[in-house]
């Protein structure tokens, strides 16, 4: 197989959505490749009996199962999925996963942004057929939402609320109707939804009252809030998880030192909550403390562990990497920084060695 | 343990308190095996109520309430009172089985150890000694331990709460009796195996097992078939005792009938709610409750989950519309397509309440959810605890102070069947309904009872807000008010009767005299005389030597003598107490003229209100103020403030002594500094009784010009508080007049002395910034 940077969850876990559909014996929705119950196995873990014997389904999101549960639901419905929430709280991946496990395809997106515009959420044309053959099927060129209403399957929406709002109410008459009308095409221009089409969005809450959505737009949809992971030790997991399979598909043959990747989920979690384990208030950064940019830091240390011939992940380097993840958007965020490792100094110097040389690296932050 | 046979002579059965599912197969059992006898977990101190819980015209939830007065010290040397209710809703098995005993003709007992038992035989800080365990069904113990949190990570589901719902509430229907039996007994077998041996003795588990099982054993001498029913956690205990057949019961104590008692009361859904703070029963109670009258009116439990949870949406959505939240009929239907979705997708029989909350939070929140926008999900909530509170059928057993109340509530329209806040505003002066509900209310108030609070309306006790004429008051009932109620049953047979006791009991325990008159004020708003008490309260202002006590008791009675007839209050006996406490602080007043500076004003404030009394109601005895302030002035050691304050009021009864005062000002002056510093409080005394001296025809201001001008500047400033308090007596235009006469003394304008001089505004920002560039430049 041709290796790719990211390839799409339908790729990645081929094996594993082969194994759910050759076992699946639930009801599923029309144009659905698996039942939602195979679904829910998809995201959240479970096993599945084979004729070569029981096959494990990793558990691919964590956090809140029930909200997992309302997504299938919501999808197989006649309502459309908005996830919102803050960044970096793995609102796409369960968006892609989603429509991996439903449809078999994660890839039918449209990027929401300030320049997107009706035409890149309807549809657009070839002008040299355009102009050479005039308004027909083949000068058409269908965006992911006609795609979607063609085959049956879901289009994805990333970042809705960047897009205008008047760009966004695009979306109402194909919601509602279930029809999208391309007039240039004459009778043959109206496209009518094939059962199993679905929109997913999402949207970040840090850009709330940019392009709010208008009323009539969130009735179609049933929203979903995704939480940042709120328990370390599940962070850790998440953190050490994701940089093994960065580093696997990176070519980076080191272990992953659960040790540094504690002291990473500690300290995201606690600038996020604004309090220490031992309940001492922090200044929480403007900056977003999520688990993927966690991610991030701990993949760029063992990276540069890697590469400079080090042996394992050195703390002070992943104060250095901090600093490039926590203050992006305010100068203030640096002193917040330095005012936590002064605090954690306090609390956790007696934590272990890492945890010393870790905050004895403070001196970095500036 | 789990037959239905004829032959099986003990048939225990487990219930989890409040649970649909175990009054449902526990109807069908008692139908298949048809019993001689029910037992039933339950303090046997309530058993006589019985009949009053079945009683037709009860409707739940109801209680029985128990309450243990610890006087002999057996249950620790505090001597506390302890009370806690077990509450009975339409879904709780235990009133079903009561209710089946009571249409098949069995007899039907509570098995359980006496209240004071439970109490005495439980350690501190453990069961029913908890700090805030009131409630006798509790059900903690099957959600406590490793076994229904490895069941919750097995079976995916979020707590034991949806685990409970989903394998037996809704997956219990569907099984036969005996199949849902043996699924019980497992369960609980499982959470007893878990259970500390040690917390078992220490929250008196084992010795009510003993209690229970001896019961058992003696009730199966005489009947046949004998069904047991009792919380899951006790079966297996019970099942092994009975089976080893050597059961020693405990011992019991003997208690004062006074100090123990069980009484029937109106309960509600709110307080049977787990998540009420008791923890123990079910979440959601009307929701169940819902869920098995739904059962019992179409006779199958085909369809009980979801109609019920359907209601709840239809409601949720009504009560969202209401608050102007977006809950149209496609939401409604979204959230029913996905209440019923989830239900299979999770394997559930039909949509619990989990569901329902789920498919609300998904559809019916519009956007992020925040604690702002989650007010769909609460409003659900609120929906699925209850509002409602129950009703005693059968009076004989209720108390009569709950009856009095209730029918006090009837005749004056205040609706006391609910736990939703209402408000009730009453003109005190404009109908007698009015001054009735006040009165009431107030009366409810003074009991202790929690009904009621007084948002706005005059407060006699603090003296605030006389003027009003409107009082607005927010009530609602709960269980603590019949609770509170059933407390002061031996006080009287009406809530009119209990305050007069409670009342008289009050009085008797004061010593002050301001105190025993605050009670009579709180007698006058309950519109109770005080005529009985008039006696006690002579006794006590009498015996009271607190000048300042006796002062303020006379501001009170004071208040009732002249809003009396406002009130409508028919009683004259504060006129004589007034005249009482004059007698008093006549007597006491040439004593105080040598009081410690900080209790100066206290004593001019009684004073001053003596002055006042001998202008209006004492009349006649002005002659003994003058006296007794004339040996006030005249005592060798005297007080400034309180000095000045008797000058002042002299000269109400005798001009000359403006001369006196103006003296004694000039005493002030011609001293060392120290005295001239005393002028000022002299000042603040005298102003305070007699502003109007400083315009007279005399040399007050050019000497009170002096003494201010004559200080040194620190000396002033130490003084300034005493000055500012001796001014703060004179109106704006008196203030104005003593300026315009203080500035012809010192050539100048009145404008000028009270103003100051008006500087520029540029030359005061150039002064400024030549003081900073002075200071920049000197460091």
């Amino acid at each position: 197989m041709e290796r790719y940077i990211k390839p799409p969850v339908e790729v990645r876990y081929a094996d594993e959505l082969a194994a759910l559909a050759a076992s699946d014996t639930g009801k599923r929705p029309e144009n659905w490749k698996l039942s939602p119950l195979a679904v829910r196995t998809f995201i959240l873990g479970g096993s599945v009996k084979t004729p070569s014997g029981r096959i494990k389904i990793s558990r691919k999101f964590y956090g809140n199962d029930a909200l997992v549960e309302r997504s299938i639901i919501t999808l197989a419905g006649s309502r459309g999925l908005m996830l919102v929430g803050e960044p970096g709280t793995a609102k796409t991946m369960l968006s892609e996963l989603l429509s991996a496990a439903c449809c078999g395809v994660s890839t039918n997106t449209v990027q929401g942004t300030a320049g997107t515009t009706e035409d890149m959420i309807k549809y657009s044309w070839n002008y040299a057929l355009l102009l050479s053959k005039g308004p027909s099927r083949e000068a058409l060129v269908p965006s992911p939402l006609l795609i979607g209403m063609e085959r049956g399957i879901f289009a994805r929406f990333e970042e809705i609320t960047r897009t205008p709002a008047e760009i966004q109410d695009s979306l109402i008459s194909v919601m509602s109707d279930q029809i999208l009308n391309i007039p240039e095409l004459g009778d043959e221009g109206l496209v009518l939804a094939r059962p199993g089409f679905n929109i997913i969005g999402t949207a970040n809450t840090r850009d709330k009252g940019v392009n709010e959505m208008s009323g009539a737009l969130k009735r179609r949809f049933n929203f979903e809030t995704v939480e940042p992971v709120r328990d370390v030790k599940l962070e850790k997991e998440i953190i050490v998880r994701e940089a093994e399979d960065m580093a696997k598909a990176g070519h980076i043959d080191m272990p992953v030192d659960t040790d540094v990747a504690e002291l990473l989920a500690v300290t995201y979690h606690e600038l996020r909550e604004g309090r220490t384990a031992d309940g001492t208030v922090v200044e929480k950064p403007a900056a977003v403390m999520s688990t993927a940019e966690a991610v991030s830091v701990y993949f760029q240390t063992v990276s540069h562990a890697w590469y400079y011939g080090a042996s394992r992940p050195d703390p002070a380097v992943l104060t250095e990497n901090l600093i490039g993840a926590v203050c992006k958007e305010n100068k203030d965020d640096l002193e917040k920084l330095r005012a936590y490792f002064r605090t954690a100094s306090k609390e956790k110097s007696k934590a272990g060695a890492v945890w010393k040389e870790y905050l004895g690296s403070s001196k970095l932050l500036k | 343990m789990s037959s239905l046979s004829g032959e099986n002579r003990l048939l225990f059965f487990p219930v989890r308190h409040h649970s649909p599912v175990c009054s449902y197969q526990l109807t069908r059992v008692i139908e298949k095996y048809r019993p001689d006898i029910i037992l039933i977990e339950g303090p046997s101190d309530a058993e006589e109520l019985i009949p009053v819980l079945t009683h037709e015209e009860t409707r739940l939830p109801a209680a029985v309430y128990y309450f243990y007065k610890d006087k002999k010290k057996l249950v620790s040397e505090e001597a506390e009172d302890y009370k806690c209710y077990y509450p009975f809703l339409n879904s709780s098995p235990e009133y079903n089985a009561l209710l089946a005993a009571k249409h098949t003709g069995i007899p039907a007992r509570f098995i359980d150890l006496p209240y004071y038992e439970l109490m005495i035989n439980t350690s501190e800080k453990s069961g029913l000694r908890r700090a805030e365990k009131q409630d006798y069904a509790d059900d903690t113990r099957l959600t406590q331990g490793d076994v229904y949190r490895a069941l919750c990570g097995r079976t995916s589901v979020r707590g034991f709460e949806e685990f409970w719902e989903k394998y037996f509430e809704i997956g219990g229907l569907r099984l036969s009796p005996e199949g849902f039996l043996r699924q019980m007994h497992t369960y609980c077998l499982m959470t007893r195996e878990n259970a500390d041996p040690e917390e078992l003795e220490a929250d008196g588990t084992n010795v009510r097992e003993r209690f229970m099982a001896a019961r058992i054993t003696e009730e199966m001498k005489s009947h046949w078939r004998v069904l047991v029913v009792t919380g899951g956690f006790h079966s297996s205990g019970l099942y092994e005792l009975v089976m080893s057949g050597d059961v020693k019961p405990p011992k019991l104590h003997t208690v004062p009938a006074d100090c123990k008692g069980a009484f029937p009361a109106a309960y509600s859904y709110e307080a049977a709610d787990a998540l009420h703070g008791y923890a123990s029963g079910m979440n959601y109670p009307y929701f169940y409750d819902s869920v098995y009258r739904r059962i019992c009116e179409s006779g199958s439990h085909e369809g009980a989950f979801d109609g019920t949870a359907l209601d709840l949406l239809v409601r949720t959505a009504k009560a969202c519309a209401k608050k102007d939240l977006p809950a149209a009929l496609p939401d409604v239907t979204a959230a029913l397509s996905m209440m019923r979705g989830l239900a299979a997708l999770r394997g559930v029989g039909e949509s619990g309440i989990y569901e329902l909350i789920d498919a609300v939070t998904s559809t019916f929140i519009k956007g992020e959810k925040t604690l702002s926008s989650s007010l769909p999900i609460d409003l659900l909530k609120k929906l699925a605890v209850g509002e409602g509170v129950g009703h005693i059928g059968d009076k004989s057993r209720v108390p009569p102070l709950i009856t009095d109340f209730e029918e006090q509530c009837k005749k004056l329209r205040i609706d006391c069947d609910t736990v939703t806040p209402k408000t009730a505003e009453c003109g005190l002066f404009t109908s007698a309904k009015g001054l009735a509900v006040s009165r009431f209310l107030h009366r409810c108030r003074y009991l202790g009872t929690g009904f009621c609070k007084l948002q706005k309306g005059a407060d006699l006790r603090e003296n605030r807000d006389r003027s009003r004429v409107r009082e607005e008051w927010t009530y609602r009932r709960t269980p603590s008010t019949d609770a509170a109620l059933i407390d002061h049953t031996a006080d009287g047979f009406t809530i009119e009767e209990a305050c007069r006791t409670a009342a008289h009991k009050t009085l008797a325990g004061e010593r002050r005299c301001e105190e025993a008159a605050k009670t009579a004020v709180d007698c006058f708003v309950m519109g109770i005389p005080i005529s009985d008490e008039r006696q006690l309260l002579t006794e006590r202002t009498a015996a009271d030597g607190d000048f300042f006590s006796v002062g303020g008791g006379m501001r009170y009675f004071e208040t009732l003598h002249r809003l009396r007839e406002l009130y409508g209050y028919e009683d004259e006996s504060a006129e004589e107490l007034i005249g009482l406490c004059f007698s008093k602080l006549i007597a006491m007043l040439p004593t105080m003229a040598n009081l410690p500076k900080e209790a100066a004003d206290g004593c001019i404030k009684v004073m001053k209100h003596m002055s006042a009394l001998t202008d209006s109601i004492l009349r006649s005895r002005a002659g003994e103020l003058e006296t007794a302030l004339r040996l006030m002035v005249s005592a060798p050691d005297r007080q400034p403030a309180v000095y000045g304050a008797a000058m002042g009021l002299l000269c109400r009864f005798d001009d000359s002594f403006r001369v006196e005062a103006e003296r004694a000002l000039g005493g002030y002056l011609r001293g060392a500094p120290e005295v001239m510093k005393q002028g000022a409080e002299y000042l603040k005394g005298l102003f305070s009784a007699a502003r109007d001296i400083m315009f007279g025809e005399n040399d007050f201001l050019r000497m009170t010009d002096e003494l201010i001008t004559g200080m040194s500047g620190e000396d002033f400033t130490e003084v300034l508080p005493q000055l500012r308090l001796a001014f703060g007596y004179f109106t704006p235009q008196e203030t104005s007049a003593t300026a315009k006469a203080a500035a012809a003394l010192h050539d100048t304008t009145a404008s000028e002395i009270r103003f100051g001089r008006v500087i520029d505004e540029g030359l005061y920002a150039f002064g400024k910034r030549l003081d900073e560039e002075i200071a920049e430049e000197m460091t």
